[in-house]
């Protein structure tokens, strides 16, 4: 048998051999016993020698043929055998993937008035406001007096009011952050004023005696009723929807005046009348106005000059609207399955 | 304010639905708070004639009716006796309501029936109202109503009757005239005011009764007439009826007159029986030390000086604008009397009302204000109707008191300055014509608007604030919905939430992302928690601000600490199964420091209750949140909060000194009144301490360029020792390396330590700045910690 013919048989041979192997150690081994230093390939490849010179050219040419066949065999079989082995793999792990995830730390909860809060928030400084604060016990005389509210007054009754003493209150409201602003800062100013109120109610369903208020104030020259408006609209959009309507209505607060209330359209029932707009399809959410000229004299700036507006919207209320919440209580008795909702 | 539509339509035509009505009133400032029937809780109550009557084979008082309702006829069975064929009567049919019931198909001993028949007393009626509405027995109607007519329709009962509510500011509008005044503007219709026509009467008043005010700033007006001959009987019906639609018990005539009066002019009047005048002298006057007077409601009072009371000669016969006296009340045998129409300082009877604590609708319009001219047309209307109803002679001559004659004020308004703030653009004329719809008399002058102000309208100002006041009004007639929104102009604002607002959000986020839940909870707490929190006397946190006027003793003081009120709801949420009991709050507590507002100090609580935690799981939440915020080298000690356990508190200082806060197990004995189950953890951070001792500041330093050795050891000290002193003495021992990340990994007690001992094991990281360590470096290195340690007392362990 000619060295060709050797050839030719050993590549027929290693080929079957190498497409047997059944995993990858058993191919590299096979790979060792061809073309490894003492493998078949190789011992044949010694022989050449022996030859003539022009028959070794076309051997030589034939035994490089022969190999790089071999080796393109190795590397298609080692492919397969490594997909093999990944499928195995894949088969062997897979997870369920509805079984329920693990982090060591679940998430908290912010407080849905947290929320609301920084929503209103958020919309208003986007309009230039900036955030003032004031305490929560207050001077009778920044809570009433010098909102135009003297002793005595009959609108007082309108907020019943938790003393500390007789000049000493719980604020009603957040307004007399506006007494505050206007005895620190130099109007122009647009400020947002958070905070915690408090008010001689029973507790039920839509009463508490602590709640919160966002107050709005802006003072600057030329400020419009109109302008008010403006404020309260892109406001109430923001927080609310495009979608949402809204009604400007006639009212009486002593430290505006002219007063207004602001309804939206109920979004409950779309306008169409529900339990929670009793029918009307409105839902009063905020007192404003133009600030009374007293106020603005009484902390020391010509009313005729300086015109202030002012709103005062209730964040719980906002926020049992915009979740649909229907009980006050609920915002205070902090149970986890209520506060895991938001 | 109840408005019955029918009284409406004497001085107003109404043109629109009720839904338009109170709409167009919405927008003059009048909320409605809902419309009733003058019958009320009556509907589907219809006129049926009972063809025959049978007797109920089942029953010995039963009877099976044959009832004609007009569209059909009905099987009715009725307990009542008085019915008889051919008889007219009320009846409720199925699906009607009555007094909140609906009435259905009821089987009557094997008998059903189809409604049911009506007495006058289950419709709301009494014998005044209709004839025969107060027999025992089924109501028989009188006149020949059609059948199946609605019973309210048929009887003139169905009136609806508008509920508004009147802000404080305008007390005219709590009377009939006052809000059909506005009512006729708000419908574009003319307001046909009643005219009162003056009764001269014979004689003179001043000879049978005189007054004498002592206080003419508590009381500026008095008037009074007389009328004797009196004859004390009921009202007309139709007096009655309208009493009733708005609500009022009729009494007699004298009393029906004043409250008749107070519903249609708003003015509280009062009838004293002359004979019970001693002197027949009116005095008014502040009351005397230990004086009592008994009121119509058969109460003695004691009154005090600062109260005005209307008194005679001898004693007081009434507390002005408050209640009459019984001494002096309106009888059967009351011959001859005094009406009172007066003008008491609201402020005065507020006080006087709130301190007797009885608040009447007479005192509730003086507190909101009343003015002297409408005292006198409130006079002269009961006079007319003395006279109408012929309820006695009248007296000539109307008796007044007064310092000064009350006179018109004029003001006047800067048209430009009233366009400008409601951004319109109306002219003088445009303006007076609007006033004029609603009875404020007004003229283009020079300087602007001339403005009457009609004497109902004491909300308007003639100071400073007239410009404010008429401009509300205009607006209310302009229509706000006609007023277009507009943007602010002026400087641009920079809008911003500043630094401490941004730090509050930073902390929410923070323990939130820790798993935290946030809490809502009162200021409101109870003296007993301070006992219960085991609090020594003298704590600061003792001082807490008391509120004079609390709903009840447990709620009577501010939160000085947010423990308390934490500890409640994290129990509720035990008690409930809620599934979660980790939690913070960011909230103010109070501490009276005994200047006249107390310190209000911003305090972060957190509570952990339940499985899986433990100190160091709350000291890790601390120490993430003091990073996250930028508090760096904080300082801890152990301390001894007399609610913590001994042993289980810490104290965190700043770097400076500032008093971070507390951490803690709860004291078993405070878990225990708090009926709080298993092991809780508690801090409490300042925030004020906080936002000082953080740094903003984050500077990069160069990565280290070599790798570091990690290597560890174990030593064994005294069980009371704080690892910190050993990481210390790693940190500072000359190891002539960088020595970093000195972190303690484990503490054992046990087998092969020694009691009173414990081991603790240490990690930290060896490097250079310019080089990687060789063994020999991180040998001299070990050897130099080692030697530190020992000679600290710590040991490597065996």
């Amino acid at each position: 048998m000619g060295m060709m013919e050797s050839l030719a048989q050993l590549r027929e041979e290693s080929e079957a051999k190498l497409n047997s192997c059944r995993s990858p150690e058993e191919l590299e081994q096979a790979l060792v016993d061809v073309l490894g230093r003492s493998g078949s390939l190789t011992s044949i490849l010694r022989t050449m020698g022996s030859l003539a010179k022009d028959e070794r050219a076309s051997v030589g040419a034939f035994a490089n043929k022969v190999k790089a066949a071999l080796e393109e065999v190795v590397a298609e079989k080692r492919a397969a055998l490594g997909e093999i082995a990944k499928q195995r793999r894949f088969a062997a792990e897979a997870l369920d993937v509805t079984a329920p995830g693990a982090v060591a730390t679940p998430l908290g909860r912010l407080h849905p008035m947290t929320q609301t809060y920084r929503l209103i928030r958020d919309a208003l400084v986007g309009m230039g406001f900036s955030l003032f604060d004031g305490p929560e016990i207050e001077l009778d005389d920044n809570n009433f007096t010098l909102l135009n509210l003297p002793k005595d007054h009959p609108a007082r009754d309108m907020q019943d009011t938790f003393y500390i003493n007789e000049n000493v209150v719980l604020r009603t409201h957040t307004s007399p952050c506006e007494i505050r602003a206007l005895t620190t800062l130099t109007p122009p100013f647009r400020l947002l004023m958070p905070g915690r109120v408090f008010r001689v109610d029973e507790v039920d369903a839509s009463h508490s005696p602590v709640f919160h208020q966002i107050e709005g104030f802006v003072v600057d020259k030329g400020l419009t009723l109109g302008d008010l408006k403006g404020i309260l609209d892109s406001f109430v959009h923001a927080v609310f929807g495009e979608d949402v309507k809204t009604r400007l209505r006639p009212s009486y607060f002593p430290f505006t005046e002219p007063s207004a209330e602001l309804d939206v359209s109920c979004s409950i029932c779309g306008g169409k009348g529900c339990r929670v707009c009793k029918g009307t399809g409105w839902i009063e959410i905020l007192g404003c106005g133009v600030t009374n000229p007293h106020e603005i004299a009484n902390c020391g700036y010509d009313p005729k000059v300086w015109t202030g507006l002012a709103f005062g919207l209730g964040v719980d209320r906002m926020a049992n609207l915009k979740y649909g919440i229907n009980d006050i209580r609920l915002e205070y008795e902090n149970d986890a399955r209520f506060l895991r909702q938001f | 304010m109840k408005l019955p539509k029918k009284w409406l339509c004497e001085y107003v035509t109404f043109n629109v639905t009720n839904d338009e009505f109170v709409e167009k009133m919405m927008w003059r400032g009048f909320e409605c708070a809902g419309v009733e029937k003058e019958l009320a809780g009556v509907e589907g109550v219809v006129v049926g004639r009972v063809l025959s009557v049978s007797k109920h084979e089942n029953s010995d008082h039963l009877h099976i009716c044959d009832v004609d309702i007009g569209s059909e006829r009905l099987t009715i069975v009725t307990g009542a006796d008085n019915v008889f064929d051919g008889a007219l009567v009320p009846v409720a049919v199925v699906g009607a309501k009555l007094g909140g019931r609906e009435m259905a198909a009821v089987n009557m001993r094997g008998v059903t029936s189809y409604g049911m028949l009506c007495s006058g007393e289950e419709l709301g009626l009494t014998n005044a109202d209709y004839p025969g509405s107060e027999v025992h027995g089924i109501l028989i109607l009188q006149e020949d109503y059609p059948l199946g007519q609605k019973i309210e329709t048929a009887l003139g009962f169905d009136d609806d009757i508008f509920e508004f509510e009147i802000t404080p500011n305008r007390p005219d509008c709590i009377s009939v005239i006052g809000m059909c005044r506005e009512a006729a503007a708000a419908l574009g219709q003319s307001f046909r005011e009643p005219k009162i026509r003056p009764v001269r009467g014979e004689g003179n008043a001043a000879d049978y009764a005189r007054v004498s005010i002592e206080n003419y700033d508590l009381c500026p007006r008095y008037t009074a007439r007389v009328v004797k001959d009196i004859v004390i009987e009921p009202s007309p019906a139709w007096m009655q009826k309208k009493l009733k639609a708005v609500g009022l018990r009729p009494i007699n005539n004298i009393v029906d007159i004043t409250n008749y009066v107070l519903v249609e002019y708003g003015h509280p009047m009062h009838a004293f029986d002359l004979a019970c005048i001693h002197g027949s002298h009116i005095v008014v006057r502040t009351a005397q030390e230990n004086e009592v007077v008994t009121t119509l409601d058969k109460r003695e009072r004691p009154v005090t000086p600062d109260m005005l009371l209307i008194a005679d000669e001898s004693r007081g016969v009434g507390i002005a604008g408050v209640m009459g006296g019984l001494n002096s009340e309106i009888t059967d045998a009351t011959k001859a009397v005094l009406f009172e129409s007066a003008v008491f300082k609201g402020s005065n009877i507020r006080a006087t009302a709130r301190k007797l604590r009885h608040v009447t609708d007479a005192a509730s319009r003086f507190i909101k204000g009343v003015e002297p001219v409408g005292a006198e047309l409130a006079l002269e209307r009961a006079i007319e109707l003395v006279a109408e109803l012929k309820a006695g002679t009248v007296v000539g001559a109307m008796i007044d008191v007064k310092k000064e004659t009350p006179g018109d004020r004029e003001i006047t308004v800067g048209v430009e300055h009233v366009n400008a703030l409601l951004a319109l653009n109306l002219s003088a004329r445009e303006m007076a014509d609007m006033l004029g719809t609603i009875g404020i008399h007004a003229r283009p002058a020079v300087g602007g608007l001339h403005v009457t102000i009609p004497h109902f309208r004491t909300d308007i100002e003639s100071g400073i604030e007239a410009d404010w006041d008429i401009a509300e009004e205009i607006a209310r007639i302009y229509g706000y919905y006609n007023i277009k929104p507009t943007l602010m102009r002026g400087d641009t604002f920079r809008g911003r939430v500043d630094e401490l607002f941004r730090l509050d959000d930073q902390i929410k986020d923070t323990l939130v992302s820790l798993g935290l839940y946030e809490m809502y909870n009162y200021n409101f707490t109870s003296p007993s928690v301070f006992d219960a929190l085991l609090l020594p006397e003298g704590s600061e946190l003792r001082k807490a601000v008391r509120i004079l006027n609390p709903f009840g003793e447990d709620q009577s003081l501010m939160r000085t600490t947010l423990i308390p009120g934490m500890l409640d709801s994290l129990v509720r949420n035990a008690n409930r199964k809620s599934g979660h009991l980790r939690f913070f709050e960011v909230g103010n507590t109070h501490v009276d420091t005994g200047a006249e507002l107390p310190e209000e100090r911003k305090k972060i609580g957190v509570v952990l209750g339940g499985e899986g935690v433990d100190f160091y799981l709350l000291k890790g939440m601390i120490e993430e949140l003091f990073r996250a915020v930028g508090v760096k080298d904080a300082v801890w000690q152990a301390s001894g909060e007399s609610y913590l356990q001994p042993g289980r508190a810490a104290q965190i200082r700043s770097e400076s000194g500032e008093q971070l806060g507390v951490c803690g197990e709860l004291h078993p004995d405070v878990a225990g009144s708090w009926k709080a189950d298993g092991r809780v953890y508690v801090a409490e951070l300042n925030f004020a301490a906080i936002a000082q001792s953080r740094s903003a500041d984050k500077r990069f330093e160069p990565l280290p360029r070599f790798p570091a050795a990690e290597r560890d050891l174990a030593v064994v000290v005294d069980a009371g020792l704080e690892s910190i002193v050993l990481r210390r003495v790693i940190e500072n021992a000359p190891a002539g390396v960088i020595v970093s990340d000195v972190r303690l990994f484990d503490t054992y007690v046990g087998l092969g330590i020694p009691s009173g001992k414990k081991s603790l094991a240490f990690s930290f990281s060896l490097r250079a700045e310019d080089h990687t360590l060789t063994d020999e470096e991180i040998k001299r290195a070990m050897d130099a910690i080692i030697d530190a340690l020992q000679a600290s007392g710590a040991p490597l362990r065996a």
